[in-house]
């Protein structure tokens, strides 16, 4: 069980930090930090940037996003901003529009 | 999904709300409302004003709680502001400043799961066990038992007629004015 599920139905406007795993199903806006692992949902649609230790998108993400370890940008999953993590992977069947810098 | 965790290790700053229920454990700096149940546990801490139909709080809040269907404090909660709701629990060991006052309509169809809750629970609601109604009238025949009167409850014993006799009466000491001595043995003199 993740240390943070932000629901479907759940709004936050703000900023979240974390040292925990956050899963995100419903909508935020504003800004998303952790330590941890970051899951982005089918249903939730973030406008943020974010940054974690690795992330996973299978719903909408609008803003920079930074991981330490990796990103993985899932079938549905939808990418507006830069990205800036040693190691990304896109699926066949996301959406992505920005740029990539992979530390090299 | 619809249920949220805000987890120990989170901090938010800004506003939360939205539908269905959400449990919260870290920190929330901002208003928090929600349609559904809302928990507040041990080590939360919540700066900003918490909406949400059943709410129940262990941890810390400096704002208004309004509860549309109920709000429970219990032991170790800390609330500093106004408690609003159609039924209100306050456990023994939680701290309220603030007005207290309920009030608005039940949910229509609800009350009752929730008062069963509360019945289940008594330990932590001694306050609203019946114990506290029917307990004088059984301690009143006791009294005049005079053993028992004086074992377990001191003020009752000089009702009874023998102790208050054996008991001495307090020393009389007179009161002297200041100057009192003096003035006696200046006539003396």
């Amino acid at each position: 069980m993740a240390g943070t599920v932000i629901g479907e139905g759940l709004n936050i406007e703000g900023d979240v930090s974390s040292e925990e795993e956050v899963v995100v199903q419903g909508n935020l806006r504003g800004k998303l930090t952790t330590t941890d692992a970051v899951s982005v949902g089918s249903s939730a649609v973030i406008e943020a940037d974010v940054s974690a230790q690795s992330l996973t998108i299978a719903g909408q993400v609008t803003g920079d996003v930074t991981a330490a370890e990796r990103v993985d940008l899932q079938a549905g999953g939808r990418l507006i901003g830069d990205v800036k993590a040693s190691r990304l992977t896109i699926a066949d069947g996301a959406s992505f529009k920005g740029n990539v810098d992979m530390d090299v | 999904m619809n249920d949220s965790v805000i987890g120990r290790g989170t901090v938010v700053r800004g506003n939360v709300r939205g539908s269905g229920s959400l449990e919260i454990l870290g920190r929330v700096e901002g208003d928090v409302s929600v349609t559904g149940e809302l928990v507040l546990g041990e080590e939360s801490a919540v700066r900003g004003s918490v909406t949400g139909s059943h709410i129940t709080v262990a941890g810390a809040v400096q704002g208004d709680v309004r509860g549309s269907e109920a709000v429970l404090l219990e032991r170790g909660a800390r609330v500093v502001g106004d408690l609003t709701a159609p039924r209100i629990g306050v456990a023994t060991g939680a701290l309220v400043k603030g007005l207290v006052r309920t009030d608005g309509e039940p949910a229509l169809g609800a009350p009752r799961r929730p008062a069963a809750t509360i019945a289940a629970r008594s330990p932590a609601f001694p306050a609203r066990a019946p114990a506290a109604a029917p307990a004088p009238p059984k301690s009143e025949p006791r009294q005049p038992e005079p053993e028992e009167a004086l074992e377990s409850e001191p003020p009752a014993a000089p009702k009874d007629a023998k102790t208050a006799r054996e008991i001495p009466p307090p020393p009389v000491v007179p009161a002297l004015a200041k100057g009192a001595k003096a003035k006696k043995k200046k006539r003396e003199e």
